[in-house]
């Protein structure tokens, strides 16, 4: 017997399905139509076909149906491009943030070290402690000490704020981090005899000396004074931040270092665990020590232990609820696109079941039928995710562009070889899942059965996809259920009233080099003068100076007191930390801070004049009671003569009492209260550590109008000032608020993309059902049934699928929320507000997906479907 | 191999030469399927002369190799690709001399018995 080509194959069962179809035209019934073509089925399935590579022909035939069906495989690559898009965008930040491994050597040993107190609030570490920790502790292989900072870089074309910070020689022993040119910092260089020297980053070294050798010993001026800069660090030296530019040795800021143990000059430690000890046992260790400390110094180390943290969760433990909500997330926007595409495919499957029996009765088996259609549905779905890498890359840049201050490393986030090889898995993945039940369903199909065009498997059929359409439903309620709590936490976090009004606010932040402006009347003179030519400047309202700034958190704390206050019996009783701030007269009203009661600061208030000081309304309240006028009372938030009980107060008396103002956050501020002095006076601790004053200038104007006028005044004062920071306050408000906009703007994305996926899986399930009893339709039609009937009998089925869905997504929901708690604020994740919401969403998505094909259903003609039988 | 339901007492090659001369006569004005051909071999015959599917496509496939018919696949929106064959030049010439061979037999036939018309 030859062997025939294979196109003989598709030849003849297309030629048996021509027959068929002009058989069942002329109104031949379907069993006699089959027994008529029986002979040549069989006849045809004695030629038997030349074996091919199936793999080819597979793919061959399944391009050739895909291409025949445009709109089917445009809404099916549709749908996975945009689900393997989504997982794909968000596994790349994931990917960058979470699982790139870093560019230092045993990650795992590296832990940061804070001190804290026993009730867990942080703090940076006392010189003191610090030189002690070293000393006693056994436990680390390198234990660094360094503090963030930013420095002027003069003698260039124009002034540069660099960030740089100080470090110890083990912080890069810790990190095993060796320079790529000159040397590290030797442990000398951690003494008061270290010379000015400068270690500097890949990057700085190639923007600034071309990545010439030469580097190595040239000279920086830095804060006006000369540094030989000694080594040149890799682009995997990304510590303290990624931006840091300059590192300068410990030794050469120890004597500026606060002599009382009591103080806590930002100093923080980065150490390598020797290998072999866990982290528990070094933290047990340290807190071994810092028992002792407390003993030794009860006044200022009472209650005081040691936080250690592995690094890599120090850098992830801020992201990482919300990238895991986030892939949750997509994860299920995927699952819910794969039920609908598995819906689509069983509703294909089942219109192609006589082709199957045909082609299975042609000798193919149910392996090779099988293979046919999984290697379509992988098809669709490689060139869905095909398409998913570039909406995927699209996102990304999209997302890196927005730059998202909270994302770590992320400069690192983008679609790269990793990425691409997590979307072939993933639509591999997706692939055999929505086309694996479909497949084996269709490959399993009884040839008899088919033929008869078996009602049973039809009810089957019709169950599966009734529960792939519940399972899309729960799924998208619990999508929505998450998008509707981040919109109302969002909502209740700007509704805040932040104590000062951001809009139409330019800010502007001056480094004055010291050694340009050592002495404090003319570094005081300099700031006055900047806030009237700044008032001057025309559309400018009210211009003032701080020397914090508003929701950027940090600043000068202090423990203050009132005149009278009884001794505290320990050290730690009932202190009240307070954050103080020096700030121009003008400050409050370029701010619009409410002044509760008696005045701000006037030109009156000099270095000479009795010391004042604004305080805020709860300070009032809690120091004086709420019915007590605190005008005129005395507090002190600063000693002369150091800690303890020979410490001097230098007492302010209250002129004002101002409102709140979010100074660390919007949500979750810590209880310090807030307390100003005027810049005049300036407070003993800012005379040792001048802070870089930030003017703030409220205009008529759009504030980017402002930016340049205010600019100009800061360089016609003196232009070797560098000036940085430069933006609307509404940036700072928007910083304070972009994790959770971006959780909610992510979580609303998905959610809308679940809801058009889910209500599609509705509207294709109930046409599908709709198209399968047309006959039954028309009956009852004929029967008598009107077509408000019919509309109730279509939509009610929709409806108990989404119903369904609906409860089962609830109940899902109210247990998956719990984990959104930490990413929530002021709405309860069980919010009965937000469920009841999206349940009644999805309902009413619900009805009108059931209600389009219903009401097709009533346009049947009941003549015309009894005919055709 | 071939299921030829025809008048019956024809020989075999008899069979088989009018079976091919059937086809290419068919496809000689225009490219036809064979879906399309074994109807219109049925209606023309008035019902007495059908192909069995199994015997259509593997013949098709013979008078492609051959060289006398060329079939091409063909997409139309809407419809499953078909197999459209037409007459090559060599198919033409094979036509030609089967017509002729044809009619001298039928002539031949005609006048033995009588009959005018087969």
């Amino acid at each position: 017997m030859p062997e025939w080509p294979r196109r003989i194959n598709e030849e003849m069962r297309q030629h048996l399905d021509d027959e068929y179809a002009a058989l069942r035209a002329r109104g031949v019934s379907h069993d006699d139509a089959m027994r008529t073509l029986a002979g040549d089925v069989e006849a045809a399935a004695s030629l038997r076909p030349r074996p091919v590579d199936s793999l080819t022909a597979d793919v061959r035939y399944a391009l050739r149906g895909l291409g025949q069906r445009p709109g089917f495989t445009a809404v099916v690559m549709l749908t996975l491009a945009l689900g393997i898009g989504a997982t794909t965008a968000v596994f790349t930040v994931v990917d960058a943030v979470m699982l790139r491994p870093y560019s230092y050597a045993d990650m795992d040993r590296i832990v940061a070290l804070a001190e804290t107190t026993r009730a867990g609030q942080t703090m940076s570490i006392a010189w003191q402690n610090f030189q002690d920790w070293r000393a006693q502790s056994g436990v680390f292989d390198a234990l660094g000490l360094y503090r963030p900072m930013v420095v002027n870089l003069t003698g260039g074309a124009q002034p540069e704020r660099l960030v740089a910070s100080l470090a110890s020689a083990d912080v890069f022993r810790a990190l095993g981090i060796p320079p790529i040119a000159g040397r590290a910092f030797s442990r000398d260089e951690d003494g008061v005899a270290a010379a000015r020297v400068a270690l500097v980053s890949e990057r700085f070294w190639r923007s600034h000396f071309n990545a010439s050798a030469d580097a190595v010993g040239a000279s920086l001026t830095l804060n006006g004074e000369p540094h030989t800069i000694v080594g040149v660090l890799p682009e995997g030296m990304r510590f303290p931040s990624r931006l840091t530019d300059v590192w300068l040795p410990l030794g050469l800021f120890v004597p500026t270092f606060p002599a009382d143990r009591g103080a806590h000059p930002g100093l923080f430690a980065i150490a390598k665990v020797k290998a072999g000890i866990s982290i528990e046992h070094a933290t047990a260790e340290m807190d071994t020590i810092a028992r002792r400390l407390e003993q030794q110094y009860p006044l200022s180390n009472s209650e005081h232990t040691v936080a250690v943290v592995p690094y890599y969760e120090q850098i992830v433990q801020n992201i990482r609820p919300a990238l895991l909500m986030l892939m949750g997330a997509v994860a299920f926007v995927l699952l819910i696109g794969c039920a609908n595409l598995a819906n689509l495919m069983l509703a294909k499957a089942e219109g192609r079941q006589r082709e199957l029996a045909i082609r299975e009765a042609l000798g193919a088996t149910r392996w090779r039928l099988f293979q046919q259609l999984l290697t379509e549905s992988v098809l669709m779905a490689l060139g869905g995710g095909l398409l998913g890498v570039l909406v995927a890359w699209w996102g990304v840049k999209a997302f890196v562009a927005s730059g998202p201050s909270t994302v770590p490393r992320l400069d690192l986030v983008a679609v790269d070889l990793r990425v691409l090889t997590f979307a072939l898995l993933v639509s591999l993945g997706t692939g055999i899942a929505f086309g694996l039940a479909p497949a084996l369903r269709a490959s399993a199909v009884e040839l008899a059965a088919a033929m008869r065009d078996a009602a049973g498997s039809r009810a089957t059929a019709e169950r599966l996809r009734s529960l792939l359409v519940v399972g899309e439903v729960a799924l998208a309620i619990v999508l929505l259920t998450g998008a509707g709590l981040a919109l109302r936490s969002f909502a209740a976090l700007t509704a805040i009233d932040l104590g000062f009004d951001p809009s139409r606010v330019v800010t502007l932040r001056v480094a004055l080099p010291n050694a340009r402006y050592p002495e404090l009347p003319r570094w005081i003179a300099f700031h006055r003068e900047l806030a009237a030519r700044a008032a001057a400047i025309p559309g400018v309202e009210a211009a003032g100076l701080n020397s914090a700034v508003p929701l950027e958190s940090g600043g000068a704390e202090s423990e203050v007191r009132y005149e009278g206050q009884p001794l505290p019996k320990s050290v730690h009783e009932d202190a009240t930390m307070c954050l103080f701030q020096a700030v121009t007269p003008e400050y409050f009203r370029a701010m619009h801070i409410a002044l509760v009661r008696g005045r701000g600061f006037g030109a009156h208030d000099t270095a000479d004049a009795p010391r004042v000081v604004v305080i805020e309304q709860s300070l009032a309240d809690k120091f004086f009671g709420a019915a007590a006028n605190p005008l005129g009372k005395r507090i002190a938030f600063e000693y002369s003569g150091g800690h303890g009980p020979m410490a001097q107060p230098i007492w302010r008396e209250i002129v004002g009492v101002v409102g709140h103002v979010h100074h660390y956050g919007i949500a979750d501020e810590p209880d310090n209260m807030q307390v100003y002095a005027p810049l005049e006076q300036l407070p003993i601790y800012f005379r040792e550590r001048r802070p870089n004053m930030t003017l703030f200038a409220r205009t008529a104007l759009p504030p980017e109008s402002l930016v340049e006028s205010v600019r100009g005044v800061v360089s016609a004062l003196d232009a070797d000032v560098p000036v940085f920071s430069v933006q609307p306050m509404a940036a700072y408000v928007g910083q304070a608020t972009e994790q959770p906009r971006l959780n909610m703007t992510l979580l609303m994305l998905f959610a809308a993309l679940a809801l058009a996926l889910a209500s599609l899986g509705i509207y294709g399930v109930l046409s599908y059902i709709v198209g399968r009893r047309t006959h039954e339709i028309g009956i009852r039609l004929a029967l008598g049934a009107t077509r408000a009937d019919v509309l109730r009998l279509v939509v009610g089925q929709g409806m108990t699928l989404a119903v369904g869905g609906i409860a089962i997504g609830i109940a899902a929901a109210w247990g998956l929320t719990q984990l959104l708690r930490g990413l929530l604020f002021g709405v309860s994740p069980h919010d009965p507000a937000t469920f009841a919401a999206i349940a009644a969403l999805l309902a009413s998505v619900a009805f009108v997906a059931s209600y389009l094909p219903a009401r097709r259903a009533t346009h049947v003609d009941p003549v015309c479907t009894l005919r055709a039988e | 191999m071939q299921h030829m339901t025809a008048a019956p007492g024809l020989d075999r090659e008899l069979k088989k030469g009018s079976a091919e001369l059937l086809i290419l006569s068919l496809v000689e004005d225009q490219p036809r399927h064979g879906y399309d051909l074994s109807k219109l071999i049925e209606t023309r015959s008035g019902g007495r002369l059908t192909f069995r599917v199994a015997s259509l496509y593997p013949l098709l496939y013979r008078l492609e190799k051959r060289g006398w018919i060329q079939g091409r696949w063909i997409e139309k929106a809407g419809q499953r690709r078909r197999r459209y064959y037409r007459l090559t030049t060599a198919g033409a010439k094979v036509l030609e001399a089967q017509r002729h061979t044809w009619r001298e037999f039928v002539d031949a036939i005609s006048r033995i018995t009588g009959v005018e018309h087969a």
